[in-house]
Parts: structure tokens; sequence; C-alpha cells
């Protein structure tokens, strides 16, 4: 319950400060928030499975977002970025899947 | 596929596991435990997670409303800059008008002139700068009736430039002395040519169906266009790709001058 007052309180401050995302950085937000979205659901998996650890979770969401945003910026100097970013959501999205699915059995047993 | 097999299998950061091993090994709380302790950092990363959600979604309308204000600037420029362009070209008519009366009013001053004053006209008629009337033939060409049902045979449905080239030339070749397009009168200086699939004639964007009107003897010129290459070419076209054409022959047509302008030529009479 507490998480997702955090996810809540997340969304409303965004809506609120209204950062400006810089330019340059555009391109890698949306993947962010894809890398953001997998790790947060392991980390809910992990809750669910009894093994959560504060320390790999904050360092996995991290690692997640930037990895994932560096690919793609190393995909757009050599000119396949758009490929890599296809990767990266393919590769996180199964990702997301299995584990919401796991979540998913954990909760309705089925 | 061994890759996305292990993808699948190991979606769980491996981390989580080895990290429970190695708190079960240092005789920590049993995993299960940990319940309780998750809330400030899944708390942090949910934060995080809810911020990320928030700022993209907010840029993606803020990049969608940019993009349809400069859209909707542009359509104005657009429409600012034609009409702009309209008005000057109207005055552009005006002018020339008014130089064609003066003219007629200075050649009429004398008798002696009248001769002059036919055989310039006659030129402007020629030259397509000046506006004709007479008997001819009006061909009309439109695209194909069901619009991009070119599929199977691959055929392009649409008028393209060939084809008003083609009927343009027909017309020439079977006699015509004035041709124009949709109201664009064909001049030595006339390009008909497409662009972004516009037919462009003198510059000017065109729509169809497009009205082919050719001042000439009516009696011929309709039949002689039909056999000569510009009548074949449009029943090859009707043929394949389903062009519908018209032909008619007509008592009376008008065919608008065309401006042209020569800034570098000059006659070499003169110099």
């Amino acid at each position: 319950m507490i998480p997702a007052l955090g996810l809540l309180l997340g969304i409303v401050a965004g809506l609120y400060f209204d950062v400006e995302v810089p330019l340059g950085l555009q391109p890698y937000l949306p993947i962010a928030v894809v890398a953001a979205l997998d790790a947060v659901f392991g980390g809910l998996r992990a809750v669910m499975d009894g093994v959560f650890s504060d320390k790999v979770f904050v360092v996995s969401f991290v690692a997640n977002v930037l990895i994932a945003a560096f690919i793609v910026f190393l995909g757009d100097q050599l000119g396949v970025g758009a490929q890599l970013s296809t990767a990266v959501i393919v590769v996180l999205g199964i990702r997301i899947f299995t584990n919401v699915a796991t979540i998913r059995r954990h909760l309705f047993r089925a | 596929m061994s890759l996305i097999t292990d993808l699948f299998a190991n979606a769980l950061d491996e981390g989580y596991a080895e990290a429970a091993a190695r708190q079960r090994a240092a005789g920590g709380p049993e995993p299960s435990r940990n319940r309780r302790r998750m809330s400030p950092a899944l708390m942090a990363g949910l934060l995080g997670l809810g911020l990320l959600l928030a700022t993209a979604a907010l840029q993606v309308r803020a990049d969608a409303g940019i993009v349809s204000a400069e859209r909707e600037s542009l359509v104005e420029r657009i429409g600012l800059a034609t009409g702009h362009a309209d008005a000057l070209e109207q005055t552009v008519a005006d002018l020339e008008r008014d130089i064609l009366e003066i003219e007629t009013r200075q050649l009429d001053n004398a008798a002696v002139n009248s001769e002059l004053r036919e055989s310039m006209a006659t030129m402007r008629s020629a030259a397509g700068t000046g506006a004709v009337q007479g008997p001819g033939v009006v061909v009309e060409v439109d695209d194909a009736e069901n619009g991009t049902d070119g599929g199977s045979s691959g055929a392009v449905t649409n008028v393209l430039d060939i084809d008003l080239q083609q009927v343009v030339n027909g017309l020439w070749a079977a006699g015509a002395e004035a041709v124009s397009i949709n109201d664009q009168r064909v001049t030595a200086m006339t390009a008909i040519r497409s662009a972004n699939d516009v037919i462009l004639v003198n510059f000017r964007p065109l729509e169809p169906p497009y009205e082919v009107r050719a001042v000439g003897d009516s009696r011929t010129l309709g039949s002689r266009f039909l056999e000569g290459p510009g009548g074949q070419w449009l029943l090859d076209a009707s043929s394949t790709a389903g062009i519908q054409f018209d032909i008619r022959n007509v008592d009376s047509l008008t065919l608008p001058a065309a401006r042209a302008v020569l800034r570098l030529a000059q006659s070499e009479e003169n110099t």
C-alpha cells in the first residue's frame, strides 16, 4: 500500500513541477521509464518471493535506467538508435511480462 | 533462441537470490521477514518511476502541442503569402491591361498603324500572351474512378504529367492554334511537370479533372487528335489504368492569356 502511495506521489510531483527535459535527453526518457518499470516489477516480484533486498532493488533500478539510456545513446551515435531502442524495449518488455505473471500467480494463485 | 528462453526463465534479477542466499549464510533473519523492511527503498523506486512517468507523459503532450502550433503557424504563413502573391498578380494583370489600352490608343491615333496593331495582336495570340477566342475542342482528362484500386495490375490510376504532355502535344500535332489546361495557357515557356503527385503547369498546381482546351478547326481537330499520338495515348491510358477522358467540340472557346516576362532574353533585331 505504501509503495503505491509513493507511485501516486511521484506522478503528482512530476505533474506539479512540470520538469523541462533538455532536448538532448528526450529520446532516452521513454526508455528510462520502461527500464524503471522493469526494476519496479522485479522488486515487487522479489517481495512476493520473499527475497527482497533494498540494496539490490536500488542498485538495479539506477543501473537499469542508466544502462538502457546508455545503450540507446550508443545506438544513436552509431546510427542504429531506433533498432537498439526496440531491442531494449523487447528485452525489458519480456522481463516485465514474466515478472508480472509471477506476481499475478502470487496474488490470485492462478 | 536460448537467449529468449533464458530471459523468460530468469526474469527476476539474480541479485535478489544472491542477496537472500548471502543473508541466510550470514545467519540473518529469514528472508520472509524482510517484507516489512521493503517500504523505504521500494517507495523511493516507485516515486522515481512516478516522476519519470509523469515527466515523459507531459513531454509527449508538450511536443504534440509544439508540433501542432508550428503546423498552424506555417499554414497561416502559407495563406498570407498566397494572398500576397494573388494581390501582386492582380496588380500585374491590371497594369498589363493598362499597357494594352495605352498601346491601342497610341496606335489608333494614326490610320497607318492599324496594320501594326493587327500584327501585334496576332503575335500576342500566337505567343500566348493575349487571350484568344474561337472554335475548338475540349479534352477532359480525369483520374480513374476507383482511385487507389490499381494494386492488382500495378498501374497508376492517376493522371500523370506525361499524360497531359501527350495530350497537349497531340493537340498541337492535330492543328491546334492555342492550348490551355485548367485556365493555364500553354506557351513556349510552359512546363508540364509533376511534383509530389501534383501536376504543375506554368508552376501552378492543378487539380483533376484536367480540362485541356484547344482552339482550332473544330470540324477536324477532334478527330485528328483522336487518331493521332495524343488520342492513342489516352486510349492506352484508359484501357490500362482506367483514366477517364472525354472529347467534345465547342463552337466558341475563350483561352486566357499567359504572362511571359522576359528579363534577360532580348529580341535580336532590337540589339
